[in-house]
């Protein structure tokens, strides 16, 4: 029976061809730009790290001036950064699974002459759990270990776009590179990863790529390196000169990052809180308590990842589709009675209404998935539009991507707009009576 | 031409006429809400910054030679580079400073007026004699800094990062620094009304002192913070082994481009232990309204769509209308109705329902203009962004019944006779 329906909604769209892709084509344009702005939004809003990222906490305390709050739209928000000072302090706890304070810096890199000029390349100072605590797939190699940490030993992991630079894309586990002024051993290459949002870093612009090499943490010091992230202070200088002075100061450039179970949560709050009673002793946090354990989704809201345009064009192209829906029922409706006289006969031959209201919501739906089909291909074309402006706004031509989610959003907002479009006119035309047109013919 | 029949006959089919109601509606408060939001993104686009933005170009040079840990042989390379720069073709000013417009941020710090009740925060950026020749806006009040402030005020503040300073009992260094201060006027009137700023003196939080030289009238730089508008400018050259040095240059109207491309070979050719990043502050402004241009280009293009979809639909439902009456509008000609009246007789008929539709439209253009601001934010709709939508469909609505209009139009009486 369904065969049978689809043969005759073929049929009757081959009748009238014009019409037909009229039909077709305006339902695709609305599919077409509601997927696309549907996955815009999603390349903003969606769980980075589905199940994971419920057990991982940014970390903030409030250590900023007592005179004047932190310049921020809420009214008594932490700084979004911490000290290096208070960063050393609460990575002694025991309580997180695994925990690493982290910034950004933008280094100096000495490929091999043969392949070009020094560079800029930015990178990441990090603990060895970022790794397992962000879920990074590697290519080759791993991360390294507590004991790098500590010495801390010159090793270095490269993100894949840079080993395709220095290494032609060989696995270079073992290699040496040159990065300022000393040599780091190869231990790590991360696979492909691009995510929209940088979420394990939401300080500054979120949209950019993820750095190209990542070293541990400890090189801070020998290698007096400086932030490329930004540097909230306060207060009089500190007490020391040159980059020393900037490790004892109330300079904010640290994100802080914990993986709890979630049982251990609240034990976290308290120990921070025990450490900035401990600090109030000595003359700093001179606020009142303040410290957040923020969960990622809820920080990721927080600082605003999903603009708030990007929200209400998903909106505005959600009533886009409504529109098209509704001139789909008004053109169907019109086409389905103007072929009254065809659907008396085949009530006259003994259709039951049920019969003639399934071939006509086949048809609906038929039109609905033609759209649907065609309208991913549009949003595809579209998609590649987007992305060519994504260049001149994060340097990067993969923002927004078409994945399973979304196809699934297409396909389910196709067939709910055939089915909604198409119900009115195919109950209006299965109430053809039978009579009245075998009259007329 | 009487409204009547025309009414009568539309009540004879509620369900079509209810969905072009609908439709023309829904369009019209989709349409108003997507000028609002270009017209919200726009607004934010044409906000001038005062400067040149036009004929500025940005050159960053970060040393790697450990030669440029050395004071003076930076120094030495600091200086060269500047005439190097300066005799470009092209080049009007040059100036080396870490200030860069629209880069969406910079650095800021608070200070407090002399006998103020609280610090008030401001942007603050190093400044030479040429900066604010290279921004291409003057000081209009006071003076700005000679070739001999930034080199001494250079000097003092280097020797004053290599000390300890001696700390008093409040935890504040006990010798005081002095700083002479260029300030906007947007901070000026904040800090000190509409008094004369100069020679008013501001404290930091180590208690060094800033005194007011110059006013500048124009200065505009988002920033992350409410500060867009307050700035101070102190003399001294940016210069240092891990953060490099950076340069303003304006240009001669229309060499930005050439001198972008020139500044960054000259420059490498002169000295190569360093990397250098060059940008016109076209650019950097480009990628500053990156997402404000892309809100503009889909709103705009969604427009079309739907006004495009809406007309098409249009068309549709009066043909359909136009062939299913076929029969009587034989019959009214053959009854001595002229041509005209047929096709008034569909434009009115359209016209009606789309005024209705178009009255309705306006309360659910609020009403979803309500909803998506407190959702996420936005501009409230304003009634010219209405009116100009109204007119648009009303425009789009007569176009496209028109053709449709005019085909009933030529149906010949004869078919009234047919077919009976």
């Amino acid at each position: 029976m369904l065969l049978y329906n689809l043969r005759l909604a073929l049929l009757s769209l081959r009748r009238n061809r014009i019409l037909s892709a009229v039909i077709v084509g305006g339902i695709a344009l609305g599919i077409a730009v509601s997927t696309m702005f549907a996955t815009m939004r999603h390349a903003f809003a969606r769980d980075p790290l589905p199940g994971r990222s419920d057990h991982l906490y940014y970390v903030r305390l409030d250590s900023w001036d007592p005179l004047s709050a932190y310049p921020s739209d809420e009214p008594n928000t932490p700084p979004t950064q911490i000290t290096y000072q208070d960063m050393v302090g609460i990575m002694r706890s025991d309580i997180p699974a695994r925990q690493s304070g982290m910034f950004k810096a933008n280094l100096n890199l000495f490929p091999d002459p043969a392949i070009g000029r020094p560079r800029k390349v930015m990178t990441r100072l990090c603990f060895s759990d970022f790794f397992p605590m962000f879920d990074l797939k590697f290519k080759y190699g791993s991360g390294w270990d507590k004991k790098a940490d500590a010495g801390p030993e010159p090793v270095v992991v490269l993100d894949q776009e840079t080993n395709d630079l220095l290494f032609g894309g060989r696995d270079s586990v073992g290699q040496t590179v040159h990065i300022e002024d000393r040599d780091f051993k190869v231990v790590g290459v991360l696979d492909h990863w691009r995510p929209s949002v940088k979420y394990y870093d939401v300080t500054q612009s979120y949209v950019q790529p993820p750095e190209g090499i990542y070293m541990p943490f400890n090189f801070l010091r020998p290698m007096q390196i400086n932030t490329g992230g930004n540097t909230d202070g306060w207060g009089p200088s500190p007490s020391l000169p040159g980059f020393e002075g900037r490790l004892v100061s109330e300079a904010c450039w640290i994100q802080m990052w914990v993986e709890l179970p979630r049982d251990r949560v609240q034990a976290y709050k308290d120990y921070l809180d025990a450490y900035a009673l401990e600090q109030k002793k000595t003359g700093r946090f001179q606020r009142p308590l303040n410290n957040r354990v923020t969960p990622m989704m809820a920080w990721l809201r927080e600082r605003n990842t999903v603009p708030r345009e990007v929200t209400t064009m998903m909106i505005v192209s959600l009533l886009f589709l409504a529109v098209c829906a509704l001139n789909l029922t008004g053109l169907l409706l019109s086409k389905f009675l103007a072929r009254a006289p065809e659907i008396g006969v085949r009530r006259a031959l003994g259709a039951r209404r049920i019969d003639v209201f399934l071939q006509h919501i086949v048809e609906c739906e038929l039109v609905g998935m033609a759209g649907g089909a065609l309208g991913v291909l549009l949003s595809l074309g579209g998609l590649v539009v987007l992305n060519k402006w994504g260049q001149t706004l994060a340097q990067r031509d993969d923002l927004f991507r078409f994945d399973a989610t979304m196809l699934a959003v297409a396909v389910g907002l196709s067939l709910l707009a055939g089915l909604l479009a198409g119900v009115y006119p195919a109950w209006r035309v299965c109430r053809t009576a039978p009579a009245i047109h075998l009259k007329l013919q | 031409m009487e409204i009547g029949p025309i009414v009568r006959a539309l009540g004879r089919n509620k369900v079509r006429a209810g969905l072009i109601v609908a439709e023309i509606a829904l369009t019209l408060a989709i349409v108003t809400n997507c000028v609002a939001m270009i017209a919200d993104a726009r607004g934010k686009m044409t906000h001038a910054s005062g400067f040149d933005d036009d004929n500025i170009v940005w050159v960053r040079s970060t040393p790697f030679d450990p030669a440029f840990k050395e004071d003076g042989y930076r120094d030495n390379a600091l200086a060269q580079d500047m005439a190097t720069l300066r005799a470009l073709p092209g080049v009007k000013a040059v100036s080396n400073t870490r200030f860069l417009p629209w880069q969406g941020g910079g650095s800021s710090t608070a200070l407090k007026p002399a006998g103020g009740p609280e610090p008030l925060r401001l942007q603050i950026y190093n400044a030479d004699e040429g900066t604010f020749a290279s921004l291409g806006i003057a000081v209009s009040e006071g003076k700005g800094f000679t070739a001999e402030d930034t080199r001494r005020d250079t000097l003092r503040l280097r020797d004053l990062g290599k000390v300890k300073r001696t700390q008093g009992p409040d935890g504040k260094p006990v010798e005081k620094f002095q700083e002479d201060v260029v300030i906007s006027r947007a901070f000026s009137k904040l800090a000190f009304g509409d008094a004369s700023p100069l020679g008013k003196v501001m404290e930091d939080s180590d208690g060094d002192l800033y005194t007011v030289i110059g006013v500048i009238d124009q200065f505009y730089n988002p920033y992350g913070w409410p500060i867009h508008e307050y700035v101070a400018f102190y003399a001294s050259s940016s210069d240092s082994f891990q953060g490099g040095s950076s340069f303003l240059l304006r240009t001669e109207p229309g060499q930005r481009d050439a001198v972008a491309k020139a500044a960054e070979e000259t420059l490498l050719a002169r000295n190569s232990g360093r990397t250098l990043r060059v940008r016109t502050l076209f650019d950097v402004k480009k990628q500053y309204f990156g997402p404000q241009s892309i809100v503009i280009s889909l709103m705009g293009a969604v427009i079309v769509l739907l006004v495009l979809v809406t007309s098409l639909g249009i068309v549709g439902l009066t043909s359909f209308s136009v062939t299913e009456r076929t029969r009587q509008i034989g019959t009214r000609r053959a009854l001595g109705a002229r041509r005209l009246d047929i096709l008034t007789h569909f434009l009115l008929e359209n016209w009606l329902l789309t005024t209705v539709a178009l009255v309705l439209g306006c309360g659910l253009a609020v009403a979803i203009n309500v909803g998506v601001v407190a959702a996420a934010g936005g501009t409230k709709l304003g009634p010219g962004t209405v009116a100009a939508g109204v007119g648009l469909l009303w425009i789009a609505g007569l176009l496209a019944t028109l053709a449709p209009a005019l085909r009933a139009s030529r149906i010949s009486p004869a078919i009234a006779t047919r077919n009976v």
